[in-house]
């Protein structure tokens, strides 16, 4: 080894080109940071100007005093008060007290409730006046600060100087005129001369409050006192001027306070009303200010491209097969859209999983053993004259209370830095909570999470303990990059740390997305996960958020985990999901269930699956054992729809002029004696019980008996058909002929059937959003 | 082209964000590779690379142009790279695909070996001299430049560099590239 070759090593190192997506998260997180730093910067710029300086305060958190609060009104303006004050003593007294007086709503001092709300109210609007000047987590800029206090100064000023002139005009016993202090000069100028009034008021209230119970005689002694000060004129003087003097002191000061009342929860309004009014301004504007700095991605959602199923001709092909598909999160992702007053963009539209988030009342079967017992019905196509729609329902058994397995889940949670909004980590943390409710005490839960490195937050442990990791979820906080891989293998070690086979064990992830760092390859995280599924470990994955929400990694990694995808937009969805189909949602009842319909050339001779583009298996993968399909929790519902068009109907695929069809000739023959012309098609579901690698089948014809007219349809065929229809109009309505959403809500208001939780009133909303929405968007 | 740095630089100091995202865009390759020849898996670098753009948005101003923005990135990432393993304190591996990440032009399976072997090697040398060896040989700076962006003289470069070499069991081959400065 020599030197040419180590430079040439070294030189020919080429790394690999970096990940469009990891790039994008970074620059999207260092441009969160960007934005707060600048924010940062002009909040605590330092300076030797007057306004600009800061002072120290001392945090309670870090028990240290830090140099951040700026005194906005500094010693300079109140010296120059006090000398003014001081030198005027008797009038600026006077001034004062009037200024208050008339400032002061009159009824604030009779006593009484009412009064009192009007107090804390006036204090409110006051503060949240107040908050806008200097202290950290402001929006005001320094400029707008420094003009707001030199405006101010000169009110100050200017109102000692007239009522300096009016006093000896007009000697010291005469009224003075009410202090005309320049309005208009800003916006924030105006509130001004109501500020003195107000400030005296919070001063004396909070001074009253502090004998524990607010006594309204003691504010009333005062203005009293003052006119009869007033009356006495000259023989105050001496005591008036001190007064006048802490007066003074205490308005030039105001400002004082008002940072402290900043800093920490507003002691004043608090302590002056309790259980009037529990005024809040600071909240809304920690809110206003938190939400700028939130993490918001737009626009960069990925979904799997799919074309909708092809109408098939049943003597070219007579056999579909498609693995079932429990999944909902495509419906709470277009609700969201739909309320957000947008049409979600096709790909997001999944016909099956809108379909299957509603619960339907098949008959369920008796037992664990057998855990399923499809019911089928053909019914008139709504959106086309002459077709029909076979109707496959099939729910899964849904284990007694008692029968429920122990649980060992690890929560997998993304704390990264993108989770930093409101409908992210708040909502994770919330749902997780929920999900603790339907635990049962043995039950183990662990937590990790991942943000630039992952951790365990929690160890296993048993949901008996909930303080213990109700205090882990709560102290939960986003920050840093997504480092997914690494938050995977340890939220798999753990699960494998405490695996029982009798138990569901199962990592549940919860996340906004995209794994920017740490996997190169999804399909290596995939075949991770699916091999982690054969020694018994299910992932079950809630997705959170949008804009930039990975869909089809979601998907695909709850495909291969066994588990359920849902999407998680609101606190109602978390109680969906985890609590009111908590035990769908945790516990398999059957595993690789496949559908496959063998469809009758006699009776029928085109069909379409609607919806389940995703899912499609080929023929012989029905019963190859091998192949991975859909997984049924306890108690879930899941329907499948196929229009067919029946013999002599009208048929959007012609017959070949050439080659005729092998089948038809034989068929030809059979017609007449054929055994199963009552039948439109064959129906063969294979599954395999949780804990066992063999299928087992289950087989039904679909007959002309299942035939039902549109008014004899039950309600829960007549409602999937609905959502199946708009499901088909939101993709673009290719096979839907004239179908408009008008006849989606008349079908849907036909067949709302109980609607316990109002699940399916919520639907029918969703169209009318959908119907505006695409009246917009035409226009 | 330089001036358009410049100017960006400048204005995202000021505060313009669009500028700073530019910027970022169109250094993020860089500090990608930096990261990764550091590191040597794409996980890693991905995520020094991440949190380096996050510094990077807090410390754009401390930027003086005393030298070129790229060493000063450079001594950005390893500032980075060295505080993120610090907190890692994971094993920082070869790529497992190194043959795909090796470039050895059109040299035989036994020269991808050696290579291998030699970065296995480079990988496993302190910190410091890992990090000379990198910029000066791979990177190309100069030691003056290393220096800059590593924040100590050049006379340390250079002995960092000797040091990794009487590691690794290079010999000088008579045709000295390196210059002896100081």
């Amino acid at each position: 080894m020599d030197d040419r070759q180590l430079e040439r090593i070294l030189k020919n190192i080429e790394s690999p080109v970096p990940d469009g997506n990891a790039k994008k998260r970074a620059v999207n997180l260092a441009l969160v940071e960007f934005d707060k730093h600048q924010k940062e910067k002009a909040e605590k710029r330092q300076g030797f100007s007057l306004f600009g300086r800061l002072t120290d305060s001392s945090d309670k958190n870090t028990r240290r005093t830090v140099m951040q609060r700026r005194l906005v009104y500094g010693g300079m303006a109140t010296a120059m008060v006090v000398v003014l004050a001081a030198t005027m003593s008797v009038t600026q007294q006077t001034a004062t007290f009037t200024k208050g007086a008339e400032l002061k709503p009159a009824p604030a001092y009779t006593g009484g409730g009412n009064d009192f709300s009007s107090i804390a109210t006036n204090i409110q609007t006051s503060q949240s006046w107040f908050s806008g000047w200097g202290g950290k987590a402001k929006e005001q800029r320094m400029a707008q600060n420094e003009s707001v206090s030199q405006t101010y100064a000169k009110a100050v000023e200017e109102s000692n100087k007239q009522n300096v002139e009016k006093a000896i005009n007009s000697g010291a016993s005469s009224l003075p005129v009410p202090v005309s202090t320049p309005t208009g000069k800003l916006s924030v100028g105006e509130n001004q001369p109501a500020d003195d009034g107000r400030v005296m008021e919070r001063e004396e209230i909070a001074s009253a409050d502090s004998a524990a119970a607010p006594k309204p005689s003691m504010p009333m002694q005062e203005p009293a006192k003052k006119s009869e000060m007033r009356a006495r004129g000259d023989l105050q003087a001496q005591v008036a001027g001190g007064r006048a003097y802490t007066e003074a002191d205490r308005l030039a000061r105001q400002k004082m306070p008002e940072t402290k009342a900043m800093a920490s929860p507003p002691p004043a309004s608090v302590a002056i009303a309790p259980g009037v009014i529990a005024p809040q301004p600071p909240i809304v504007m920690n809110d206003e200010e938190m939400g700028q700095n939130y993490y918001k991605d737009v626009g960069r959602d990925k979904f799997e491209h799919v074309d909708d199923n092809p109408p098939k001709v049943v003597s070219a092909e007579p056999v579909s097969t498609f693995s079932i598909d429990v999944d909902t999160s495509s419906y709470s992702f277009m609700r969201r859209q739909l309320n957000e007053g947008v049409l979600p963009q096709k790909d997001a539209v999944r016909i099956e999983e809108m379909v299957n988030y509603f619960d339907y009342d098949y008959p369920v079967a008796d037992t664990k053993e057998a855990p399923f017992k499809p019911t089928v019905a053909v019914e008139p196509c709504p959106w086309k004259a002459g077709d029909k729609l076979i109707h496959i329902g099939i729910k899964g058994y849904d284990l007694p209370a008692g029968e429920h397995p122990h649980s060992n889940l690890v929560f997998l949670l993304d704390t990264s830095g993108s989770m930093n909004s409101p409908d992210k980590l708040p909502l994770v943390i919330q749902s997780m909570k929920l999900l603790l409710d339907s635990l049962q005490p043995d039950d183990t839960v662990a937590i990790v999470t991942y943000a630039g490195n992952a951790g365990t937050a929690l160890e296993p442990t048993a949901v008996r303990d909930k303080a213990r990791i109700l205090s882990v979820l709560e102290n939960l906080g986003a920050g840093g990059s997504t480092a997914g891989a690494e938050g995977i293998r340890q939220a798999y070690n753990l699960a494998e740390s405490h695996f029982d086979k009798k138990s569901v064990n199962r990592v549940i992830l919860a996340t906004d997305g995209d794994f920017n760092v740490g996997i190169t390859d999804p399909n290596e995280l995939k075949s991770y996960i699916e091999r982690e599924r054969k020694t018994g470990i299910f992932l079950s994955v809630l997705s959170f958020g949008e804009g930039n929400l990975n869909d089809q990694l979601m998907q695909d990694l709850a495909q291969n985990g066994n588990g359920v995808a849902a999407y998680i937009d609101n606190l109602n969805e978390a109680r969906k999901v985890l609590v009111k189909e908590a035990t769908s949602t945790l516990f398999p009842i059957a595993k690789d269930v496949k559908i496959q319909v063998e469809f009758n050339p006699a009776t029928v001779a085109e069909y379409r699956l609607i919806g389940y583009e995703s899912r499609h298996l080929n023929r012989e993968d029905f019963n190859n054992d091998k192949i991975d399909a859909g997984d049924v929790g306890a108690g879930k519902a899941v329907t499948a729809l196929y229009e067919i068009t029946p013999v002599g109907g009208q048929r959007l695929v012609d017959d070949s002029r050439y080659q005729k069809p092998l089948a038809t000739e034989a068929l030809d023959k059979s017609k007449s004696d054929n055994a199963f012309s009552g039948e439109y098609a064959f129906l063969k579901i294979r599954y395999k019980l949780p804990d066992e690698d063999t299928s087992k089948l289950i087989t039904t014809p679909i007959t002309t008996s299942d035939d039902r007219t549109l008014e004899s349809v039950s309600d829960d065929t007549g409602w999937a058909t609905a959502v199946a229809g708009f499901g088909q109009v939101l993709r673009g309505g290719k096979y839907t002929g004239e179908f408009t959403y008008d006849d989606v809500i008349n079908l849907a208001q036909a067949h709302k059937g109980k609607d316990e939780y109002g699940y399916r009133s919520e639907f029918i909303q969703l169209v009318r959003l959908a119907k505006s929405a695409a009246a917009i968007q035409k226009n | 082209m330089a001036e358009d740095i410049t100017a960006m630089i400048r204005a995202a100091q000021a505060g313009d964000g669009r500028a700073f995202e530019s910027l970022l865009q169109e250094h993020y390759e860089i500090i990608f590779r930096m990261a990764f020849k550091w590191c040597g898996n794409r996980a890693d670098a991905e995520d020094i690379t991440q949190n380096a753009c996050i510094k990077l948005a807090r410390n754009i101003e401390t930027y003086k142009f005393e030298a070129a923005f790229t060493s000063w990135l450079y001594r950005l990432v390893i500032n980075t790279a060295i505080d993120w393993k610090r907190q890692n304190k994971t094993h920082i591996a070869l790529p497992e695909h190194a043959d795909d990440t090796i470039s050895t032009g059109d040299s035989s399976a036994e020269d991808k070996l050696q290579a291998r072997e030699m970065l296995a090697q480079v990988m496993a040398l302190p910190e410091k001299e890992k990090t000379a060896l990198l910029l000066v040989f791979s990177e190309g700076l100069t030691h003056a430049e290393a220096a800059f962006a590593m924040g100590c003289k050049e006379s340390t470069v250079s002995w960092y560099v000797h040091e990794a070499r009487k590691k690794l069991g290079v010999k000088d081959d008579g045709k000295k590239k390196e210059r002896r400065h100081g």
